[in-house]
């Protein structure tokens, strides 16, 4: 075993996995028992429960197909088990992922001679954290000590940019892997790498192109045997899993031939058992999947849009994945964008290669702890850089409280090269400039010398920095917030913010928590997407905070300080504390919820009808450009229809995608419902406008004065750029402007009591309500403002939320 | 509420990162990376940075955001204008009186507290 740090990445894909080890200087790839650098992701279980991995599994797909599962990627962070029928076991999807890493474990101690304990493996950017957390606990289950998550085309571009000398400028990272598509713009100066953006479709990738194939197919046979086939029938499943790797072959021997041959014998379709057997052309693979690529083309505009770009701003574009080696993919992507391709790359180990590198600068030495030879003297707990661009960067250090001979000064040196003498300061802590040789692994001494002039030694004695491309701190690719009872969402992190982050906002409890009540229940439910709206965005996790576990009452009204965190992989951790100082951290691990078809069917129904009504105002006001986005929410509705088909016939990832899509369809129906609103937004813009001018110039600040100026400036720019949410949003802050002049008229806080005392009937606890009227309406006699405010704020907590917009907000018991 | 203005500037990632406004990209992520470092091992100085404001807290969280806002040149920009402000404006004692003048005011903390 190496006695320098090795690093290990890994590629966890839908299709096929890989796995790279970094050794400071150059990357190796992990080779498989028939020395191949891929894996394919797929599991066979047995009669006698022994579990297969990689090709070995696949092979047996045409003679036991009900028992070798593939693409379980895309289930991950649902509670759908999968079923292996000869053993009667059934895994979930994170169980057969785990089966996958324990192979490439095995391969790395084939070749490296030990058991890595720790390594990095990459995540699609559009990884929900439910995703991101079972892809954690497959590496759990699979024996890895500590994993971090790097999200793939960060990884592709560190990669990249490693490989490549030129390596400064914009690049745009195209990642169409075998079941989702990443697109991301980077940039490189100086060494370091920046992630400018990205977006993508988790739904989106190599088995979709697959799945045209099939369809194809199924609609030839159609033909030829006069009977309707179909993927949604349930009684072609066992049929249509041993045609689809098969036509995933042809789909691959068809980016370099013009025609191939798709030949299986015995299929049974049903009762029918027939011989498949035709011809098929490129021309007509690249028919079908032309709208796929297009698609993955309109992200990438999406992109570059985003960020205020045109493709010919980008110097390079990495491509990344299988279906990348298709000439349809590379010909329409140099149509639509022009931008030169990065060549040299192999498209399908790149993403584990970077997950090496990437291990490197998160010093994450693949090597286990105990074969590591053990130090004596005197402990420090170092901070430095595993992996920089900096040539000087610095190493910090604070020494152990132990008992023995204790450093005065410490310096670091190699074997040209010696830093300056750096005293320890008397909490025991030093930072020491260091350099470094450039695009070396640079091995440094660390050493101690006390006050008699004689040297100490330190654990670690040694250290190492490699220098090379570095990955600035990858951002949040979706904000995280709480959702409220009222349904709008607080958010904590920003897309885009750099990670690890943390966050703590304070909120009020909307009921009362009793202690002991098993039936009693406050919910944080926490959400994942850009939405204002809760319920639209994606619920991702919950903390609960159940009667049983209190030691105290929850009172309504007392704060409820929570933290989110999220760790540079993307995984989140929370944290509530309640007025009584109890600490709450478990998140309920939330699975992405099942979904039945009739359900689907029932939400496509509710989203015809607002089409349709949609469309009917688009053609009574003759907005053409209304019909043209109309026109796009319908070409999705008629994807999601054919996904609700395949969920029917049993295809579970075809119901998580058709739920997924429903969710945005939903979104972008409201935004156009809205839009169809602007004209009475503008209306009540114009109220809001003239009452806050009307109450800031009464009783507001001069602050408050400007204040509404810019307000009322952003709001005139929404109204003329036609953005209904920015325009809500300014509406709002015009608002709350207006409502804090409102409260400096000495007279506000009588008119706010006297209106919520007229609603005591609503209010939640009686007695407490009239005890707060009858104080409140004693010290408005005497003129006491202060308390007329403070029972006017209890009687507001004790009106109820109303119950729609709570539930909309997911159940959520803050406000 | 903080008012968006003191905001930039008691947090302007020139002051969190303790470098000037004509510093290089690679010395400012030196002095980040340094800071993380410090931070990690809770060295005494690396806790507060000095503003035009007075002392503020320095967290790992504000010194990656920091480095992430100087990261994009024309969010830099901005940042830039105000790190022009020496800083420190107010002397030690009246800092002190300056912390101190919002709970004299009868203000608590933050309802919406960020930390």
């Amino acid at each position: 075993m190496s006695d320098r740090p090795l690093f290990l990445g890994i590629d966890l894909g839908t299709t096929n996995s890989a796995a790279s080890m970094f050794d400071g200087t150059q990357i190796h790839p992990v080779r498989t028992p028939q020395g191949t650098t891929l894996t394919p992701s797929i599991v066979r279980i047995d009669r006698s429960g022994t579990v297969t991995v990689g090709a070995k599994a696949r092979r047996m797909l045409d003679s036991d197909s009900d028992n070798v599962r593939g693409e379980f990627k895309r289930l991950m962070g649902t509670g759908q088990s999968i079923a292996f029928p000869a053993s009667g076991n059934s895994l979930r999807p994170q169980e057969l992922s785990a089966e996958i890493l324990k192979s490439l474990r095995a391969d790395v101690r084939e070749q490296f001679g030990f058991d890595p304990a720790r390594a990095v493996i990459s995540a699609p950017a559009l990884f929900e954290l439910p995703q991101s957390l079972a892809t954690s606990e497959a590496a759990r289950l699979a024996g890895f000590e500590r994993v971090e998550l790097i999200q793939e085309p960060i990884a592709s571009a560190l990669a990249a940019g490693w490989t490549t000398n030129d390596a400064a400028g914009s690049w745009m990272v195209y990642d169409l892997g075998g079941g989702t598509f990443d697109c991301s713009l980077l940039e490189t100066r100086d060494g370091l790498l920046r992630v400018v953006g990205h977006d993508g479709d988790n739904f989106l990738g190599g088995r979709d192109f697959d799945w045209v194939l099939v369809d194809f197919v199924l609609q030839q046979l159609s033909t030829s045997h006069s009977r309707i086939f179909r993927r949604s029938d349930q009684k072609l499943a066992a049929a249509i899993r041993k045609l689809k790797p098969a036509v995933e072959d042809c789909r691959i021997e068809l980016t370099r031939a013009r025609h191939t041959n798709l030949t299986i014998p015995n299929v049974a379709f049903g009762e029918d058992v027939l011989d498949v057997d035709m011809v098929l052309a490129q021309e007509d693979l690249e028919r079908l999947c032309v709208p796929l690529v297009d698609r993955s083309i309109a992200v990438c505009m999406r992109l570059l849009k985003e960020h205020g770009l045109n493709p010919s701003q980008i110097s390079r574009m990495v491509l990344v994945g299988g279906p990348t080696v298709m000439p349809i993919v590379r010909r329409r992507l140099s149509d639509a964008l022009g931008i030169s391709f990065a060549e040299g790359l192999d498209p399908m180990t790149l993403v584990a290669q970077g997950a090496a590198l990437y291990a490197a600068s998160a010093n994450l030495d693949a090597r286990p702890a105990d074969t590591k030879p053990k130090e004596a003297g005197r402990r420090v707990w170092l901070q430095y850089p595993a992996m920089t661009s900096d040539l000087t960067p610095y190493i910090a250090g604070r020494l152990s409280d132990d008992p023995g001979p204790r450093p005065v000064s410490v310096c670091v040196q190699n074997e040209s090269w010696k830093s300056a003498e750096v005293p320890v300061s008397a909490d025991g802590t030093f930072v020491i400039p260091v350099e470094v040789r450039p695009h070396q692994t640079n091995e440094l001494s660390l050493i101690g010398t006390g006050s008699n002039g004689k040297s100490v030694t330190l654990v670690p004695s040694k250290l190492t920095i490699v220098h090379g491309m570095t990955l600035s701190d990858p951002p949040l690719s979706r904000a995280i917030g709480v959702a409220l009872a009222s349904d709008r969402t607080q958010v904590y992190l920003e897309r885009g913010c750099p990670l690890p982050a943390r966050r703590t906002f304070r909120h009020e409890a909307v009921e009362t928590v009793i202690k002991g009540d098993p039936q009693s229940v406050l919910r944080i439910p926490i959400v994942q997407g850009e939405y204002v709206r809760a319920h639209q965005c994606r619920l991702v996790g919950s903390l609960e905070i159940r009667g049983t576990q209190l030691t105290a009452n929850i009172p309504a009204g007392s704060f409820i300080e929570v933290t989110l965190e999220v760790d540079r992989g993307g995984r989140l951790s929370a944290q509530a504390l309640t007025s009584a100082g109890q600490v709450f951290e478990e998140i309920t691990r939330l699975l992405v919820p099942d979904i039945q078809p009739d359900a689907l069917e029932g939400a496509l129904r509710d989203a015809r009808s607002r089409l349709a009504s949609l469309y009917a105002k688009a053609f009574v006001k003759k907005t053409a450009e209304n019909t043209a986005e109309l026109g796009g929410v319908e070409l999705s509705l008629a994807e999601v229809e054919r996904d609700t088909a395949a969920a029917r016939g049993g295809d579970a990832d075809a119901a998580q995608k058709a739920k997924r899509r429903l969710l945005d369809i939903d979104a972008e129906l409201d935004r156009l419902e809205q839009n169809a609103t602007l004209p009475e937004l503008e209306v009540q813009a114009r109220i809001e406008v003239s009452q806050a001018l009307s109450l800031v110039s009464m009783y507001g600040s001069p602050s408050d004065r400007v204040l509404l100026n810019e307000a009322v400036a952003a709001l005139q720019q929404a109204r003329e750029a036609r953005q209904v949410m920015e325009l809500q949003l300014r509406i709002a802050q015009i608002r709350d402007l207006a409502s804090a002049a409102y409260f400096k008229n000495p007279e506000a806080w009588n008119h706010q009591f006297n209106y919520a005392a007229s609603r005591i009937d609503a209010c939640r606890d009686l007695p407490t309500a009239r005890k707060l009227v009858a104080m409140g309406r004693e010290a408005m006699t005497r003129g006491d403002r202060e308390t007329v405010a403070y029972c006017t704020e209890e009687l507001w907590k004790l009106l109820p939320i109303d119950a729609q917009r709570k539930q909309m907000g997911h159940n959520s018991g803050l406000r | 509420m903080e008012f968006p203005l003191v905001k930039a500037i008691s947090q302007n990632p020139f002051y969190v990162l303790g470098v000037g406004a004509e510093s290089s990209r690679q010395d400012i992520e030196r002095e980040g990376q340094k800071l993380l470092s410090m931070l990690a091992l809770d060295i005494a100085e690396s806790r507060t940075y000095a503003t035009p404001l007075g002392d503020q807290p320095r967290t790992p969280e504000l010194v990656r955001s920091s480095m992430a806002e100087l990261r994009n040149p024309s969010r830099r920009l901005l940042h830039e204008i105000l790190a022009t402000l020496p800083s420190s404006l107010i002397s030690p004692e009246q800092d002190e009186r300056w912390r101190k003048a919002p709970s004299a005011f009868g203000y608590g903390p933050d309802r919406d507290r960020e930390t």
